[in-house]
Parts: C-alpha cells; sequence; structure tokens
C-alpha cells in the first residue's frame, strides 16, 4: 500500500516539474497558460491522492478548491488577458531556450541537495517528491527572472506557489486547513492586483514587455 | 479582547466606510483621522500592560498576542496610521487629488493598516504570512495613485518582487512547520509562536537553518535588505506621501519584525551563531548598497528611500550584537519609524509645491517654504545619526554594544559606511536648501497645519536624543527578554 502511495505521489510531482520545464521551451503565452492549467489539475491530484491514502478528508476540500481555483478560475482569467493581447510573444527571452534548460537541470540539481536533510528526516511515503518540488520553486524563479513578457512572469510566479504547495502536501499532508485557506484568498487576490497591474502596463506603455519598465534606475 | 478589538476595528471600519460612501465626501477623512486615534489608545493600553509584566492574549488558542516586541510595533504601525489618516489625500482642498483618489487611498490605506497591525499580533505564524502578504496587496494598489509610466513600473516591480519574496517566507513558513510535523506530529496549533517556541530546542537544526534561509531571504525582500531591495526606491519615490510614509515608516519593520520572530525560534533551536552571521552579513549588505546608491542620488525621494535601506541594514547588524545589541536596534527601529514617516511627509509637500523629485531642481527651499524647508533640514541632520536626536543615541547604544561584543572591526566599517552616507546626504541638502528660488514656484506655507504633527515628530526625536523615559525603557528591557529567551 504504501509502495503504491509513494510510487504515485512522485510520479504526480515528476509530472508537476514537467509541467514547469515547458514554460522554457515553449515561446506562446496559450502554452503557458495549458502547462499551468495541467499542472495546477496534477497537483490537485496528488492532494487528493495523499488524502485518500493518509485517510485526511479535510484534504479533500484543499484538492477540490485547488482545483477549482488553480485550475478553472485563474486559467480562465489568463485567457481572457491573451485574448486582449494576442501578438504577445516571448521571442527573445534574456536567456536563450537551450542555456535555460541546462540551468534548469542544474537547480533540480540543486533542489536535491538542498532537501536532503529533509528526505533524510522524513518518515512520510510521500518524501521522495520533496526535492522535485523545491526543483519547482527554483525553475518558476529562474523563469521570472529570465523572461520579458509581464504575462509569463506572472505565470512563473503562479508555477512557483504551486511548488510550494507540493512542498506542504508532500512533507506534511498539508499545513493547517484555516492557514490554507487564507493563502488561497492571498493567492487570488494577489492574483486580480497584477492583471489589474498588467492592463495599466499595456495601457501606459502600449506592451507588455516589462523591458520597457526601465525609467527608474539608481 | 476588548483592546484588541478596538486595535484593529476602527482602521476596519474607516475602509468600510470610504467604500460605502460614494463619492468621496470629507467627512470621511475626518472620521478616519479620528478613528486612527483609537487605533493609538488602544496600543498604548497594550504598552501599559507589557510594563505592568502581563502579556495580553485574545480568542481560542491564544489567537492573538501582544507581547513586548508585538506592542510596540503596534504604536509604531498605529501612529503611522493616524498620521497618515490626518495629512493623507482628501482632507484638505487642494492636495493634489481628486476625490476618487482620495476614496481609493482611505480605502486600502486604512486595509494596509489593519493587515499590517493583524500580522505583528498574530500568533500564529501562518496567519502571521497571510497578513504580511495582504500588506503587498492592499499598498501596492495605492502606488499607481496618479498613473504616470514612472508609478505603472513602480507597482509592477513591487507587486512581482514582493510576491515572490512572500512567497519563499511561505516556503520557509512550511519548512519550519514540517520540521515541527515530524517532531510532534501534526496538529492545528504547530504554526503557533509560542507552541513552536515550547518544542524549539528539539527542532532538526539543519532543517530549521534552510528553513530560516527561505524566512530571511523572504521576509528580508520586503524589509528592503540587499541584495533583494530593487523594488524599494522605486516603490518608495512613486508612491503618495502618505503611503511612503507608512511603506518606509513601518512596513519595512514590520517585515523585520516576521524576521525576528523566526529568529527567536530558531535561537533556541541551535543558538544564536548561525542567524547572527546571516543578519550582519544581509545588514553590511544592505548598508554598502545604500551608501554608494546615496553617492550618486538625483532624486531626493529616493535618497529618503537608500536611507531606509541602511538603516534596516544598521537595525539586522544590532539584532545580531546580543542584549546590548537588540536593545539599540528596537529604539532605532522606533526612532527612525518617527524620523522617516515624518520625512516623507515633508517630501510630499515639497513635491507638491515643485512639483518635481529632481534634487537639482529644488533650490531656494529655505526661501521658498521657511517651516517645511527647516524641519526638512532638521529632520535630515535627525536621520543621518546626529545629536541631540534620538537616532544618534540608538546608533550610539548599538556602536557600543558592538564594542562590549567585541567585533571592533565590524564597528568600524558600519561606522565608515555611515560616513559615506553622511557626506552624501550633507551635499544633497545643500543644494536644496540654498541657493536663488526656483522660477514660478509660489512662496509661502500654504496650508500650514499639516506642520504641526510633523512638528510633534521632531520634538519626540529630540525628546528620544536626550532621555530615555521609563516607560519605554521596560519596553524595550521586556523586548530583549523575549528575543533572548
Amino acid at each position: 500500500m504504501d509502495g503504491m502511495f509513494s510510487q504515485l505521489s512522485v510520479l504526480g510531482s515528476s509530472l508537476v516539474l514537467i509541467f514547469g520545464l515547458i514554460l522554457l521551451w515553449r515561446r506562446g503565452v496559450t502554452a503557458y497558460i495549458a502547462a499551468f492549467r495541467w499542472q495546477s489539475i496534477v497537483l490537485a491530484l496528488v492532494t487528493a491522492i495523499v488524502a485518500y491514502f493518509a485517510a485526511d478528508h479535510e484534504l479533500y476540500w484543499v484538492a477540490g478548491a485547488l482545483l477549482l481555483l488553480k485550475g478553472v478560475v485563474i486559467p480562465g482569467l489568463l485567457k481572457r488577458m491573451e485574448r486582449r493581447f494576442p501578438a504577445e510573444r516571448e521571442l527573445d527571452p534574456y536567456v536563450n531556450t537551450a542555456t535555460s534548460l541546462v540551468v534548469a537541470g542544474l537547480l533540480v540539481l540543486f533542489g536535491y541537495a538542498i532537501t536532503r536533510p529533509l528526505v533524510a528526516l522524513s518518515q512520510l511515503p510521500t518524501r521522495a517528491g520533496m526535492p522535485l518540488a523545491m526543483g519547482l520553486v527554483l525553475v518558476s524563479l529562474f523563469v521570472v527572472i529570465s523572461r520579458k513578457k509581464a504575462l509569463t512572469q506572472v505565470v512563473g510566479f503562479l508555477m512557483l506557489e504551486n511548488g510550494l504547495a507540493l512542498l506542504a502536501i508532500l512533507g506534511t499532508y498539508g499545513i493547517p486547513l484555516i492557514v490554507e485557506l487564507g493563502v488561497f484568498l492571498d493567492v487570488l487576490m494577489g492574483f486580480l492586483v497584477m492583471q489589474i497591474f498588467i492592463y495599466q502596463i499595456h495601457e501606459t506603455f502600449e506592451s507588455i514587455d516589462v523591458e520597457q519598465l526601465n525609467h527608474l534606475r539608481h | 479582547m476588548g483592546t484588541f478589538a478596538v486595535l484593529l476595528g476602527p482602521p476596519l471600519l474607516a475602509a468600510l466606510l470610504a467604500g460605502v460612501v460614494n463619492p468621496y465626501r470629507r467627512f470621511v477623512g475626518w472620521a478616519n483621522g479620528l478613528l486612527s486615534l483609537l487605533s493609538v489608545a488602544a496600543a498604548v493600553t497594550l504598552w501599559r500592560h507589557v510594563v505592568a509584566g502581563q502579556v495580553l492574549t485574545s480568542g481560542s488558542r491564544e489567537f492573538l498576542r501582544a507581547d513586548a516586541l508585538s506592542t510596540l510595533l503596534t504604536l509604531c504601525v498605529s501612529v503611522v496610521a493616524a498620521l497618515a489618516a490626518w495629512l493623507g489625500p482628501g482632507m484638505g482642498d487642494d492636495d493634489g487629488y481628486d476625490g476618487a483618489q482620495a476614496r481609493r487611498f482611505r480605502i486600502f490605506g486604512n486595509l494596509f493598516a489593519v493587515t499590517m497591525l493583524f500580522a505583528v499580533t498574530s500568533n500564529n505564524l501562518g496567519f502571521m504570512w497571510i497578513a504580511i502578504e495582504a500588506t503587498t496587496i492592499t499598498s501596492a494598489m495605492l502606488i499607481p495613485l496618479h498613473v504616470t509610466k514612472a508609478s505603472v513600473e513602480a507597482s509592477w516591480k513591487y507587486i512581482l518582487i514582493g510576491s515572490i519574496g512572500i512567497a519563499l517566507a511561505f516556503g520557509g513558513t512550511v519548512l519550519g512547520y514540517f520540521d515541527f510535523v515530524n517532531l510532534v506530529g501534526r496538529h492545528d496549533e504547530a504554526l503557533n509562536w509560542t507552541t513552536l517556541m515550547a518544542s524549539a530546542p528539539h527542532l532538526h537544526p539543519q532543517v530549521i537553518q534552510l528553513a530560516f534561509i527561505f524566512i530571511l531571504i523572504g521576509y528580508g525582500t520586503k524589509a528592503g535588505l540587499a541584495p533583494m531591495h530593487t523594488w524599494l526606491p522605486d516603490a518608495h519615490s512613486e508612491a503618495p506621501a502618505a503611503l511612503s510614509a507608512m511603506m518606509s515608516g513601518v512596513l519595512l519593520a514590520v517585515a523585520l519584525y516576521a524576521v525576528i520572530r523566526w529568529k527567536i525560534v530558531v535561537d533556541a533551536a541551535i543558538g544564536t551563531e548561525f542567524t547572527n552571521h546571516l543578519l550582519i552579513g544581509m545588514g553590511l549588505l544592505s548598508l554598502i548598497v545604500a551608501g554608494f546608491s546615496l553617492v550618486i542620488q538625483r532624486n531626493y525621494k529616493r535618497m529618503l528611500a537608500y536611507s531606509s535601506v541602511e538603516h534596516t541594514g544598521l537595525m539586522c547588524v544590532g539584532l545580531a550584537l546580543g542584549p546590548l545589541g537588540t536593545f539599540a536596534s528596537m529604539l532605532h527601529l522606533l526612532n527612525h519609524t518617527v524620523a522617516k514617516s515624518m520625512m516623507f511627509f515633508l517630501a510630499g509637500r515639497v513635491l507638491h509645491r515643485y512639483r518635481t523629485t529632481e534634487i537639482a531642481a529644488v533650490s531656494g527651499l529655505l526661501a521658498t517654504m521657511p517651516w517645511t524647508g527647516g524641519l526638512f533640514a532638521v529632520g535630515m541632520l535627525a536621520v543621518m545619526g546626529l545629536p541631540p536626536f534620538g537616532l544618534f543615541m540608538s546608533e550610539f547604544a548599538l556602536f557600543r554594544a558592538g564594542f562590549v561584543a567585541g567585533r571592533p572591526w565590524l564597528m568600524g566599517l558600519v561606522l565608515a559606511l555611515l560616513t559615506v552616507a553622511f557626506v552624501s546626504i550633507i551635499g544633497h541638502l545643500n543644494r536644496m536648501l540654498y541657493g536663488a528660488s526656483a522660477g514660478g514656484v509660489p512662496v509661502g506655507e500654504r496650508p500650514a497645519w499639516p506642520l504641526l504633527p510633523l512638528g510633534v515628530c521632531l520634538t519626540t526625536l529630540v525628546v528620544l536624543g536626550i532621555t530615555l523615559p521609563t516607560p519605554l525603557q521596560t519596553l524595550l528591557d521586556r523586548i530583549v527578554e523575549v528575543i533572548g529567551q
């Protein structure tokens, strides 16, 4: 039973990480949104799997909320933004695709290195997935730094949050429910404010390329 | 219960009122101003309890809790929020903001104050995180109150970098929770600071170290520590004056508070050496970056912002210097809050008159606005740490702590960096104060009444520079006990 639980959770975590890597080699925002949607669905699935094997009914609510918020609502809002700016593609990132993939590989390795004490300490069957979650956190951070479109940066930020949510699920079977609800609320509000700002950037700069945001120096 | 309700309720009520009354009416501002005084009174009540040796708590499982450390922060936040309520948009006729902007300020400014007050009184470190994340959202809404290219750019950098920093702090919180869960099992109160402290000595050293690194980078981003400070000068210089005052005066302190809360847990687990090294490293880097950025500064609001980076760095160094250093650092936090919020309000007056933030374009300030210019000059001297102002006393105490702790080289370096900042600020200040009045700028102080509360700020700084009142001394002593436990 534990063996199957362990394998399923690692499989799920790997999928979550792979959807994160799509940001590094695809150029179109459509692909990013799809990757984020599927990543969130798999994350909700992993949460449901943990809920089932750990017999923790609260976690089904968390899985449901994840699915609704990050699998449906936020991708829907992202889609609407994409339709407003159809010409915005990530054509010329600060770091090219080949280098990005190498860096991502190194970051995942680094994720393994820093989570070693965690994996050694934990007794949970899900512990083997934690390095992958940490890998996703680091890769998402790299995406935000190395990409130029505001929309890509937002997707990178959302994936970073997914990585942290995965880390919490795998390492502790989820933080206390009431705190989790507050976190969801913050994610939603934060996303909505970012959306307002992207529209503002588009109105004032007539593009969402953050390379133009370079007036404030020193 | 009652005290906490009076602390958190009024700003919430004021935000609600501003939301309901549409379009904006002047009485909303007045109500906001009066309500903000209730919060200050509640904070003073907490202070009296702390001096009497009590720790007030409220709700089931000590949901809210105000020990000495929380109390100092509630005092700072509520006072600056009150200043912002009285001096913010929507109180005068010609303050450069229309009704819609004033309404937006009243809604989000008050929500910003509530989230900060909740962050420093929440016993649960998870809720503290939620509240600090919410401060990013509420304050970001106010930066582009005037939509310009610069303010849009600043708000984007702020929300993106701030959110990512805060997300990393969430990672640190999860890692801390992970460590706890492995020790005693899952448990709804596990994120309560008091619960964590009870089992802190048995936490796993490597895991809690990793957690603290995430916490320090995460909340350090919000506290404006280098190298994650890049959003700060943009946001603080583009935001409306009242928001800059709140961000620079207390938001940085609230983020530093979050770091301190975790530092206490980590110190109880593995001793102070690990956190002290990290704090000194980050503090020094902030002092270096701020010192040299001040040299090349051409914008007076950015000058004030970099000065905040400098002072936050100084507080970090102080926290790493044992009980004496902690005492000095917390006194410095209070002094900096008073001085910097006053300076940003004054800078707002200068900006409103001269319509520019360029140092070179502001000349003859003393001739144009004698009182504002005078206060600005004296306040700047206070910020630089000259006697007879409070910041001199706290910096002096900090250096003394450093020498007692046997770190003369570190103190020498800090002193050299403070000198760099000092020399460059003096140069900038000279350029602004003297010279011919810029053409087309009307002379005189109108409206003059906002100068009164700002004068009170300056008086406070002078008092703190001459003496340390007993209640304050007791409060700081108790904070040292909390941090050193």
